[in-house]
């Protein structure tokens, strides 16, 4: 445990104590997409859901660090491999502590996010407590799908260009921007497909409507990750002794 | 050291099979295109067929020729490779795999890597804490604790490799040419008496070397290698005999 928050740590002051802004980039790149998007969807397409800057600031938030850690966590074998090929280590330690460190780049600009929420007069009740639990479930969501294509990596570099369209297709379907209204009525299979969108729709109703979760949604993408996260699993022991000589 | 103790490292009958293309074939484009062009594709054995044992606090020498298997042995030891069908490797006990160069993150700063390393070993941070001043003394780099490895010379590199591996108790080292070439004269002294002491901590080093002297010095046991292939293993004075024969 020790270990895994060391790796994070040091994970995470590389990533951002190397430039002069340091952290403010962490906070920069996801505001900067926000002013945008919330342009395009306020101007142009007039979208009519309330509190709309915080409801695509949460969105955003939570997508860029799935896109982010999945696709830094793809090439965690190689870009380690000075510490799994000389002394003696658990693999998924390193992936623990990956996604750890993507997940206090998160919660730093979730501060932010509360903050902007007290300028919004947003109040919140006692279901605001599913929200370290829906991320949670994101981050098991994340381990899982990391090792997946961890383990495809090693067979199929072109995985990476793959999962950056298959990145696309989530983004789409995922209720970021567009309300959650349109995936119950229109495509209501989307949320056994895609877990994101649960998650998204749940920490929406948690964060700014001061609702319950959809329970269903809430138990069926734990569910959804704890299974992906096991045949991962399997998949991953089975093949990752091939690391090193396919790398 | 008592020749009754324990085995922790195994190999039996193991193989190393690389299978070695021109083009990186794991793209789906090199998958597709050699379906019509299977060819370009080169099997190298370089390990083959070794069986051997080491005891614990052994100092197990590995001798051969430029491109004999020694390093791919080594590998195989440390699990970086799987050994091919048939073969078994087994090493019991934390172990830290030396080599000039490698096992730092070049972007963090020698306590980082310290840190890292030792950690991975499995020490708790209370106790690298303590043993820190320690290694960095060993090391002699105080001066340059905060500097990154990047701007690190080879032979600070080694030395700090040398001394976490000594203070972050790992219990099997392996190193691959390693101690040849490490350090100045004052340094190789330092590591000389430790290599002494070694053996009374029970701690087990598989040495791969050119450095004929320091085989003779310091092994146990040494395993000569030519084409992949154990032609020897046994007390240095004989292998070494065999060795010099060899290089005729």
């Amino acid at each position: 445990m020790e270990r895994i928050w060391l790796l994070a740590k040091t994970d995470f002051k590389q990533r951002y104590y190397e430039s002069a802004l340091g952290m403010v980039w962490a906070l920069i790149n996801p505001m900067f997409r926000l002013l945008i998007y919330y342009f395009v969807f306020t101007v142009i397409f007039e979208s009519k859901i309330p509190n709309y800057a915080l409801y695509l600031f949460s969105g955003l938030l939570l997508w860029m660090f799935f896109q982010e850690a999945t696709k830094g966590s793809m090439l965690i074998l190689r870009k380690k491999s000075y510490l799994i090929e000389n002394i003696q280590s658990n693999k998924l330690d390193i992936y623990v502590s990956f996604i750890l460190a993507n997940l206090f780049g998160l919660l730093f600009n979730f501060v932010v996010y509360f903050l902007l929420s007290l300028v919004f007069s947003i109040s919140y009740s006692w279901t605001v407590l599913f929200f370290p639990l829906l991320l949670l479930n994101l981050a098991i969501l994340v381990f899982a799908v990391s090792l997946l294509l961890s383990t495809i990596h090693i067979h199929l570099k072109d995985i990476d260009h793959i999962w950056s369209m298959v990145l696309i297709v989530i983004f789409w379907t995922s209720p970021i921007f567009y309300g959650r209204a349109i995936i119950f009525e229109k495509l209501p299979l989307l949320l056994y497909v895609n877990p994101m969108a649960g998650i998204m729709i749940n920490v929406r109703e948690v964060l700014i409507n001061a609702n319950q979760p959809d329970y269903f949604n809430f138990f069926y993408d734990f569910f959804y990750a704890f299974v992906l996260l096991a045949v991962s699993l399997v998949f991953f022991n089975k093949n990752i002794h091939k690391a090193a000589e396919k790398r | 050291m008592s020749r009754n103790s324990k085995t922790v490292l195994r190999l039996e009958n193991v193989s190393k099979t690389f299978t070695i293309r021109d083009r990186n074939a794991d793209s789906i484009r090199d998958k597709v295109f050699n379906v019509f062009n299977p060819t370009n594709k080169r099997v190298i054995r370089a390990v083959k067929d070794v069986s051997l044992e080491i005891k614990r606090g052994e100092f197990f020498g590995v001798i051969g020729r430029n491109g004999c298997g020694k390093s791919t042995l080594l590998q195989l030891m440390a699990g970086v490779y799987p050994p091919d069908k048939g073969g078994k490797a087994m090493i019991d006990g934390r172990f830290i795999r030396l080599s000039l160069g490698l096992g730092f993150n070049k972007d963090l700063t020698a306590r980082e890597n310290i840190y890292i390393n030792a950690s991975i070993l499995g020490l708790t941070l209370k106790k690298i804490g303590r043993k820190f001043d320690e290694i960095i003394e060993m090391s002699e780099l105080a001066d340059f604790v905060d500097t990154k490895i990047k701007y690190y010379s080879r032979g600070m590199r080694s030395k700090l490799a040398f001394a976490i591996a000594i203070h972050a108790e790992a219990d099997i080292l392996l190193m691959d040419e390693f101690f040849g070439g490490v350090g100045d004269e004052k340094f190789r002294k330092k590591s000389d008496e430790i290599f002494q002491r070694s053996f009374l901590d029970g701690r087990t080093i598989v040495h791969v070397s050119h450095n004929l002297s320091t085989i003779k010095k310091y092994c146990d046991r040494v395993i000569l290698l030519d084409k992949g292939e154990c032609i020897a293993l046994d007390k240095p004075e004989i292998v070494l005999d065999i060795y010099e024969n060899l290089m005729k």
